[in-house]
């Protein structure tokens, strides 16, 4: 990739000589896109964020790959024991013997077990394994976060794109929805759609993605008044006549010369709603309306101390680790989100 | 003025009439006998509702009859007991809908507008800070710590406070609005409350102050790059003055107008945070209702926040016509 772009330049560069332009060799051209590729790596919050995105990707993408001690749903059944220790006093012919009592008992599963070489962030109640979990709802996170952003993105664009575009009465049935849409309560509608889905007996493992489906078709007015309010402006350009002049196709003009001038804005909220989507999966989740047990989801995993607050006080590394990861990848697609908006901002000084 | 407000009103009412559609028909995808199962777990777990209510009920959401015209009846009955703010009768908790959120809305009301308060004074300063001193140090540091708080979810964030506030160091109550083992009156009474409310209003604050300090910056920035604020830096006024004075009151259009967006979310409670500390809030409420199924409360608690959230805007957009005399509406 390096190499490539390096033979790109050169070319430029010899093109320049070429045309016999009394350039100073010295200056040095570049296309936009490597512009913005310099701007956002100027900023070292943005390549700490992608630095984090980057290696949660790793992390639980091909860590169950190379660590493959324990499974996702693989209980720990090595076995554990308690004891719990009493005393009672008994008087014998007037003689007062105090008598201390320690019960063993052995349990299947080697649950709550602090981090150790066996297991390297402890389990949990049941007996999993935290740190493989932890990469299994990575994966959850990611995949649901990256494909409702896609969904809401398309929607967004094809619907705010028409509405733009078009106009006139189109328009206002498109924009009244969106006014709908947007005054539906997030949380609440996602607890009666995950009570429809309990209805209908979806299997744990795929219920997260239809959720967040439903989510979708609920979230793309954002996107949707984004694109059309660009599109109000961009339409009136000269470019735009000079396109309709050459007689292009109404979907040519609408998602060759339109959409592509809104993309800067629309990556920028694409990363930034990334981290949000985050924050919502997580939320449904903590919640149990989104990954069930036995799998593992984040939230899911915080979800233990909603119940049990043994666990809240005294075993810390059950749930802080995933609370962590939420926390890291949030905030890394929110560097990653500010540091392209400042990079492909043209009104940008630095 | 008159005329715009009562065309946005009207305009709110369509938008209401559109929600309250999505929500009945997203109910009505339930089978019927999922439902009555749903219904009879309520009435037999806690006798708090007769049958004679949950038959009311039945009738007036139409929820017996899963044809397409039972289904259209259904939503117009339900319509119109709407239109006379009859929200129905709670299966959980026996009493009227709308009564239930009206007594519990006072609790979530004051936790938010104490967290809001906070969040303003706190937010606001730096938000002009770190504009000001823009690509310092203080500014990176400024919009990090911010941006953290806002990466944080209300529930681990919630969780973390409690385990190292209330259970570690034992400073505040973990869960709860007063004490039950006690009988507080007058001024012990208000600090009990306030003890129990500091937690989540810290989660509350420490979460929202990023938003808003960043909104700030944003706009302070803008205003900065402005051309009077040259002029009054050339008319040689104190740095002090340009900022507070000059600059500072432009930056607070934005500001006041979210603010008045602000005001009617203030009751719609927050849901995680008070499931978090078990406060007595309507969002809590909700959360349990709404797990266990119950119909009317779900409906008319949805139909509530869009109601709210409609408020908003039209305050939002009649603020900044007041705050901003460029803006003229019609």
């Amino acid at each position: 990739m390096d190499e490539l772009e390096i033979k790109q330049d050169d070319a430029q560069e010899q093109e320049v000589v070429d045309t016999d332009v009394p350039l100073d060799k010295n200056v040095k051209l570049m296309s936009p896109g490597r512009m913005v590729a310099r701007r956002f790596f100027r900023s070292k919050l943005s390549i700490i964020g992608l630095i984090m995105v980057i290696s949660l990707f790793v992390f639980s993408f091909l860590g169950p790959l190379v660590y493959t001690r324990w499974g996702e749903i693989e209980l720990d059944e090595s076995g554990k024991t308690e004891y719990a220790v009493g005393s009672f006093t008994h008087t014998v012919n007037g003689v007062e013997y105090t008598i201390h009592q320690t019960t063993e008992t052995h349990l299947k599963d080697n649950f709550l077990s602090p981090p150790s070489s066996e297991h390297i962030l402890g389990t949990d109640d049941q007996g999993y394994d935290i740190f493989v979990r932890l990469m299994y709802g990575g994966r959850i996170s990611l995949i649901v976060s990256f494909l409702s952003v896609f969904l809401i993105t398309i929607i967004g664009v094809i619907m705010g794109g028409i509405s733009g575009y078009f106009g006139g009465a189109i328009d206002n049935i498109i924009m009244r929805i969106c006014d709908i849409l947007m005054c539906l309560p997030g949380v609440p509608i996602l607890l009666i759609i995950s009570t429809i889905l309990d209805s209908s007996n979806i299997d744990a493992k795929y219920r997260i993605y239809l959720l967040m489906i439903y989510l979708t078709f609920i979230s793309w007015p954002g996107v949707a008044r984004l694109v059309r309010g660009q599109i109000l402006f961009l339409r009136e350009q000269e470019y735009m006549v000079a396109a309709e002049a050459m007689g292009y196709s109404t979907s040519r003009k609408i998602f060759k010369h339109l959409v592509p001038n809104v993309m800067p804005q629309l990556i920028v909220q694409m990363s930034l709603s990334l981290g949000s989507m985050i924050l919502y999966e997580a939320t449904l989740s903590y919640l149990n309306l989104g990954v069930k047990a036995p799998y593992a989801a984040w939230g899911t995993m915080i979800n233990i101390i909603s119940t049990n607050q043994d666990i809240l006080q005294n075993h810390w590394y059950v749930w802080m680790p995933a609370g962590v990861c939420i926390v890291i990848a949030v905030l890394g697609f929110n560097f990653v989100g500010d540091g392209l908006r400042d990079a492909l901002d043209p009104k940008a000084r630095r | 003025m008159l005329k715009y407000i009562v065309k946005r009103l009207a305009y709110a009412v369509l938008i209401l009439l559109g929600v309250s559609m999505i929500i009945y028909f997203l109910i009505r995808l339930m089978p019927v006998d999922f439902i009555q199962s749903k219904v009879d777990a309520i009435s037999q777990s806690a006798a708090t509702v007769d049958q004679e209510t949950v038959d009311a009920m039945y009738k007036m959401f139409g929820l017996g009859d899963n044809s397409f015209k039972g289904i259209l009846n259904g939503y117009f009955g339900w319509l119109k007991a709407l239109a006379r703010f009859d929200l129905g009768t709670s299966f959980v908790y026996g009493v009227p809908v709308a009564d239930k959120i009206v007594a519990h809305m006072g609790t979530s009301f004051t936790v938010a507008l104490i967290a809001t308060i906070f969040e303003f004074l706190i937010a606001i300063p730096l938000g002009i800070t770190a504009a000001t001193h823009q690509y310092s140090l203080r500014d990176y540091v400024v919009t990090i710590l911010v941006m953290i708080g806002i990466s944080l979810p209300s529930f681990f964030f919630g969780n973390m406070l409690k385990s190292w506030l209330s259970l570690k160091l034992g400073w505040f109550p973990p869960s709860g609005l007063t004490d039950a083992s006690q009988s507080y009156t007058g001024a012990a009474l208000i600090l009990d409350y306030a003890r129990h409310i500091f937690i989540p209003i810290l989660t509350m604050v420490i979460l929202s102050i990023g938003a808003r300090m960043r909104m700030t910056r944003t706009n302070m920035l803008e205003v900065m790059n402005s051309d009077y604020i040259r002029t009054a830096r050339a008319k040689g006024l104190k740095e002090s003055v340009v900022i507070n004075k000059h600059a500072f009151r432009n930056t607070l259009i934005p500001l006041v107008t979210s603010m008045a967006g602000l005001l009617p979310s203030l009751f719609s409670g927050a849901i995680i945070t008070e499931q978090v500390f078990d406060l007595p809030g309507i969002g809590n409420i909700a959360l349990q209702a709404m797990n266990r199924g119950d119909i009317p409360f779900i409906m008319g608690y949805n139909m509530f926040l869009a109601a709210l959230s409609v408020i908003g805007v039209i305050l939002a957009d009649l603020m900044y016509a007041v705050v901003d005399p460029r803006v003229k509406l019609q």
